[in-house]
């Protein structure tokens, strides 16, 4: 065999490998839709892909059975919030650390790593007192809060920081000398060229956001304050056992949006992620 | 030259500045980091230090009333409860099994998927995928396939004549399905990582060594691999610590269960502080998880470091 | 009247000193350059007039006013930055009126000055662009008419051409000289190309160590340097230094001051002649032709190489024995602290 259809073959090979190694991260979502349309006897009975009978009814009853479309819409806003939050705070504190000499400005970076490493799981339990003691259980805010001026924060302060490293010192320099104060060279100079840092931020925080869990478990109790990923894990009868066609109708719904944005922006989605991995 | 703005200014003569430049550069920084700074004191500081004072407290479920209590919860938990040495243990196994097979399939994946061929655009979207997903939700979804009758993965073992067990509901074999599905679920981060890191490795390394005939393996045994420690390291450190604070995934998939099989440390904190509120206890085993995850990052950082040198 | 006036001006970054005590008096309408190597301190002394960075220590006017407290705006001043510094997200024309929109000047007002100072850099069809589609030049020209809208007092100018290519940096270099002139308004600049400084200027500074070696017009400067290091920093080849010693055959003739350590030379005031007692000798080295002169590296007898620009048709060989020999005023002696005596 000559070198070239060694390649070849290798390559078929490989191509091979790769999509069978493929099937147990696609074939969970092509499941999942699939059993939100089946009926209950579908599910226990032999598994099929293609449902036997199509059971829309599934999906209405995940209307009826929890108010789905406000924790639908609880979701949303709250990581539309914390996201357009996370953005300002952080691209402010990320400025100023990045391109500011001032007094305590190491101090605040080693406090700031701290955080990083320290998991949610240790200050959890305190600001669950502090929450309560603000009169706050039950409500969106700990939601919004937490995250905002947790690690999630602080990984996008670390991003806005390390892109305003990068940015020609001089551009700013000129915009002092053009007559803009500190803030205004933040808001008309360094604001509109970190564009691509503010996507990035912007897309990783929504999504923390939005698959959020442990917060929302502790911090909240009625049905129609729940955010998504709590609604998902409540699907269950009187036994506590779960309701499957409801439930992966109900996933079905929370997840596929994300899964179509993800195809249509997979390229900036994948490298805000790298980015913000590569900070970490 | 009429109407200058600089003469405009000319007039306002700053006789004694009662900021000078400097000071007033200062706090303008420090007006740019408050949201962060009181944001940080309040939520992060603040519980840091609360949290030490709750672990030497006990707590009464009703009146809410904490008596100090020393160093007991500690001796509880080191000492006394089998429980914690049973979650501690889990924990590791977890790391144990995650973090390696984490790190060699991200690896592989990368390595097939850092050179442009037809189809690489696809692979990366479908590997990456369930980054992107709830926890919740892909725990949902895994724990359906893998019941015991009906289960779509006993359904595939039994096409190859294998007898699939009942995943969950037995320990050792649940413990596997939480390891391996979060695997899936989030190998796709490190695997780009990894291709990041690939891609900014100049070719020119790797055309020098097979002109000098290494084989692809020798490359990447000498070459590619040296020149990847720094990212694996930051992989490492960060994939360990995240396996020792899943949560989301265990308390959908198997609640700690079965027979306290997948109780790891996170879900273990969350059940006494939370479920059954022995907030001072909880408070104890968050501070260990912190010791733990603390001496996980150094243990790493410092063997990388010797191994450089 | 715009004087600046700088009074024993001291700059510190943590406890390293980078300024140490810099007097100077610029005139209205004064070229001067800053000039010196890199490290020097040149490029921060005219960001400390800028109010880019902060002064330590010393006192700055500008206009009769005391401008240490007084923000980078509000001196009176304009900066061309070295990289430019273009807003990439805006056009030519916001670019240039971007800091009257920022003091408010009324639209109108604003769009007849930016057009003005389009017409004089011939940038109108650029007006439109994006920085990101014009080329070095253009945009260098586009930086000054940036400056040139504010109507500052004062222009400072930050190495503005040591991004462009030799032949377009020639150009530039006539454009500015010819702004200057049309102008007349206060520049100040910073290069550490000699040529630049020595075409540009009306008064040359030539900053070492964070210190003022010597401030002179071009010819003053080339002609009686004060010491050493501006000898050799003016003027290009540099000038040869010879230990009085071994220049002894040279100076037959000049009257050497009694505390003179040394003799310097300048590569154009030498000549190739025969070998004799009243002159250097040595061997030649190295004939670098580039076409107008040759630059001839000659190795004297006591080992320094000592360069000549020679112009003449006839060529020495390679290794022959030369002497060398200048006429007595254009010898510069020099005492042991490096001082002109």
């Amino acid at each position: 065999m000559t070198p070239r259809r060694i390649e070849t073959l290798y390559r078929i090979c490989w191509t091979v490998a790769l999509l069978l190694l493929a099937v147990p991260f696609v074939f969970p979502f092509l499941w999942m839709i699939s059993g939100g349309f089946k009926s209950t006897t579908e599910i226990f009975g032999a598994p099929t892909l293609i449902p036997r009978v199509w059971r829309f009814e599934n999906f209405a009853e995940v209307f009826a059975y929890q108010p789905f479309a406000r924790q639908y819409f609880n979701s949303l806003y709250i990581a539309a919030t914390v996201t357009v939050l996370t953005l300002f705070i952080a691209s402010l504190a990320g400025y100023a650390l990045a391109r500011i000499r001032f007094a305590g400005a190491g101090l605040l970076m080693l406090f700031l790593v701290m955080a990083l490493m320290v998991p949610e799981e240790v200050t959890i339990i305190p600001n669950f007192f502090l929450i309560r003691a603000m009169g706050l259980i039950d409500t969106h805010w700990p939601l919004i809060l937490l995250p905002v001026f947790g690690p999630q924060g602080v990984v996008a302060t670390f991003l806005m920081r390390q892109f305003f490293l990068a940015l020609p010192r001089e551009l700013e320099e000129a915009g002092k000398m053009d007559g803009l104060s500190r803030f205004g060279v933040w808001r008309k100079i360094a604001l509109p060229m970190a564009r691509p840092a503010l996507a990035a931020v912007a897309i990783i925080t929504f999504l923390h956001s939005w698959n959020l869990f442990l917060e929302p478990l502790i911090f909240l109790s009625s049905l129609d304050k729940f955010t998504l990923p709590l609604a998902l894990s409540n699907f269950n009868d009187s036994y506590g056992l779960p309701l499957w066609n409801l439930q992966l109708a109900a996933t079905s719904l929370a997840v596929v949006p994300i899964l179509i944005i993800y195809l249509i922006a997979q390229r900036q989605i994948i490298e805000s992620f790298a980015l913000s991995g590569v900070k970490g | 030259m009429a109407g200058t703005a600089s003469r405009d200014n000319a007039a306002r003569q700053p006789g004694a500045p009662w900021l000078t430049l400097k000071t007033r550069e200062m706090l303008e920084a420090w007006l740019f980091v408050s949201p962060t700074f009181i944001g940080f004191l309040i939520f992060f500081l603040g519980p840091l230090v609360a949290i030490f004072y709750y672990s030497m407290t006990e707590w009464n479920l009703l009146s809410q009333q904490a008596t100090f209590v020393g160093l007991r919860n500690f001796e509880n938990a080191l000492l006394e409860n089998p429980d914690f040495w049973h979650v501690v243990r889990n924990s590791v196994i977890f790391a144990l099994g995650l973090v390696p097979l984490n790190i060699a399939l991200a690896l592989s994946l990368a390595l097939a998927l850092s050179r442009p061929f037809f189809g690489v655009v696809f692979f990366r979207t479908v590997f990456f995928a369930p980054v992107v997903t709830s926890a919740i939700a892909w725990a949902i979804v895994w724990k359906f396939m893998l019941q015991g009758e009906g289960g779509a993965v006993n359904q595939m073992l039994a096409w190859i004549g294998i007898d699939g067990p009942n995943w969950l509901r037995e320990p050792n074999w649940a413990m596997a399905a939480v390891i391996v599905t979060r695997v899936i679920k989030m190998v796709g981060l490190n695997m780009i990582l990894y291709i990041a890191a690939l891609q900014s490795i100049p070719r020119d390394y790797e055309e020098a060594a097979t002109l000098e005939g290494a084989s692809r393996w020798q490359v990447f045994r000498m070459i590619t691999w040296p020149l990847l420690a720094p990212t694996t390291l930051v992989i490492m450190v960060l994939t360990t610590i995240g396996s020792f604070k899943v949560f989301d995934h265990i308390y959908q998939m198997t609640g700690g269960g079965p027979e306290n099989g997948t109780l790891v440390l996170a879900f273990y904190i969350y059940q006494q502080g939370f479920k059954f509120f022995n907030v001072g206890y909880a408070a104890a085993l968050a501070l260990i998880m912190f010791a733990i995850v603390m001496a996980l990052t150094l243990v790493q950082v410092m063997l990388r470091r010797r191994d450089m040198e | 009247m715009t004087k600046v006036l700088l009074k024993d001006i001291r700059k510190r970054f943590g406890t390293v000193e980078v300024i140490r005590g810099v007097d100077l008096e610029i005139e209205d309408g004064e070229f001067v350059v800053f000039v010196g190597p890199s490290g020097c301190g040149k490029s921060t002394l005219l960001r400390l007039i800028s109010g880019l960075e902060h002064i330590s220590e010393g006192e700055l006017s500008i206009g009769g006013r005391i401008v240490n407290e007084v923000p980078a705006a509000k001196r009176g001043v304009a900066m061309v930055f070295q990289s430019y510094a273009l807003y990439p997200h805006l056009t030519v024309r916001d670019n240039m009126g971007f800091g009257l929109k920022v003091r408010k000047v009324p639209a109108g007002e604003r769009a007849r000055r930016v057009s003005e100072a389009a017409s004089t850099l011939k940038l109108e069809p650029l007006l439109d662009r994006f920085p990101r589609q014009l080329s070095g030049g253009q945009r260098q020209r586009v930086a000054i008419g940036r400056a040139i809208v504010g109507n500052p007092d004062v222009f400072l100018f930050d190495e503005p051409l040591s991004n462009l290519d030799a032949e377009l940096r020639v150009h530039m270099r006539s454009e500015i000289a010819a702004l200057h002139q049309r102008l007349s308004t206060t520049m100040i600049y910073v290069t550490h190309d000699q040529i630049e400084a020595m075409t540009l200027a009306d008064k040359i500074v030539v900053l070492r160590e964070g210190k003022i070696e010597q401030v002179g017009t071009p010819r003053v400067l080339y002609k009686s340097p004060g010491t050493i290091f501006v000898a050799q920093f003016i003027g290009s080849p540099k000038m040869n230094i010879l230990p009085l010693a071994d220049g002894q055959p040279i100076s037959h003739g000049a009257s050497v001051p009694a505390t003179a350590v040394s003799v310097g030379i300048r590569p154009e005031h030498l000549s190739l002649v025969q070998p004799s007692a009243e002159t250097l000798r040595g061997k030649v080295r190295l004939a670098e032709y580039t076409g107008a002169v040759t630059l001839i590296h000659v190795e004297l007898d006591g080992g320094q190489t000592c360069l000549v620009i020679h112009n003449q048709g006839t060529m020495p060989e390679i290794s022959a024995e030369v002497g060398l020999k200048a006429a007595p005023e254009h010898l510069h002696f020099f005492d042991k602290e490096g001082c002109a005596v």
